[in-house]
C-alpha cells in the first residue's frame, strides 16, 4: 500500500467499517474480508483489530463473544445507537471534505 | 489492610495472575505465531511505557486474543501485521494511551497552556 494511501486511510478507516458494520454485525475477519472485498487488498487484519478495540473502547459497538467451532469465541461486532451517530457525523464531515477537494481540482474557490 | 502496602511494593497479586495466564496462552500458541506475538509484546512494553498494571494487562490480553483467533482462522503472520509491524505496534498501542506515564505530562502541558491563555480553553 502507498504511503499516501496508508496516511489517508488512517483517518477515514474507522469511518469505513463503521459504515460496513450498518446493519451487519460481524467479526474481525469478515470485516477484514469485506474490506478486501471492497478493493483494500492490502489492509492488514490487526489493523483492523485495533481499530475494532478502539471503536469498542469508544463505546460504538456492542460486542457479542459467539462460540466458533475451532478456536477462541469469536468477538461479533454491531454498531448501536452511538455508532450510528458517530457514522452520521462522520458522512457529514466526509461531503465537506470531498467537496472542498473537488473543488480546489476544478480551481475553483 | 494487611495486603495494602505489601501489593504497593509487589503490585496486585490478582494482576500478576493474569499476566501469567496471558503468558500461557501466548506458549500455546503455534510457533510462528508465538514468535510474532513475543516479538510485539516486547516492542509494547517497551516503547508504550504504560504504568497502570491494568491497562498494560489488557493491552496484552487483546494481543493475545487477536493472534488466537488469527492462528485459528489460519491468517498468515504477514498478514495480521502488514507490511510495516512497527505501524501496525504504534496504532494498536494507541487504544492504551490512558496508562502511560506521558499521559500526565500531557495534562499538565493543556493546563499550562489554559493557564497561560488565561482560559479554561475559551477564546479570548
Amino acid at each position: 500500500m502507498g504511503r499516501q494511501m496508508t496516511e489517508m486511510l488512517k483517518g477515514t478507516l474507522e469511518g469505513i467499517v463503521l459504515a460496513l458494520l450498518t446493519g451487519n454485525p460481524a467479526y474481525g475477519y469478515e470485516i477484514t474480508t469485506l474490506l478486501r472485498g471492497q478493493g483494500f487488498a492490502e489492509i492488514a487484519e490487526g489493523t483492523v483489530y485495533a481499530l475494532l478495540v478502539r471503536i469498542e473502547q469508544k463505546g460504538l459497538v456492542d460486542v457479542e463473544k459467539r462460540p466458533s467451532e475451532k478456536g477462541p469465541p469469536r468477538k461479533v461486532y454491531s454498531l448501536n445507537e452511538q455508532g450510528e451517530k458517530e457514522l452520521d457525523e462522520f458522512w457529514n464531515t466526509w461531503s465537506f471534505l470531498s467537496e472542498r477537494l473537488e473543488q480546489l481540482r476544478k480551481g475553483g474557490k | 489492610m494487611a495486603t495494602g502496602w505489601i501489593e504497593q511494593l509487589t503490585g496486585s497479586l490478582e494482576q500478576k495472575k493474569q499476566y501469567r495466564q496471558n503468558k500461557a496462552r501466548v506458549e500455546h500458541l503455534p510457533a510462528d505465531y508465538r514468535a510474532a506475538a513475543t516479538a510485539l509484546e516486547r516492542y509494547l512494553m517497551y516503547f508504550g511505557a504504560i504504568t497502570k498494571g491494568d491497562v498494560l494487562l489488557r493491552m496484552l490480553g487483546d494481543l493475545t486474543d487477536l493472534f488466537e483467533e488469527s492462528a485459528a482462522d489460519g491468517t498468515p503472520i504477514r498478514s495480521i501485521v502488514g507490511d510495516d509491524p512497527v505501524e501496525f505496534a504504534e496504532t494498536f498501542m494507541r487504544n492504551y494511551t490512558g496508562g502511560q506515564w506521558i499521559n500526565k505530562e500531557r495534562e499538565r502541558l493543556v493546563k499550562a497552556i489554559d493557564a497561560a491563555a488565561g482560559d479554561d480553553g475559551k477564546e479570548r
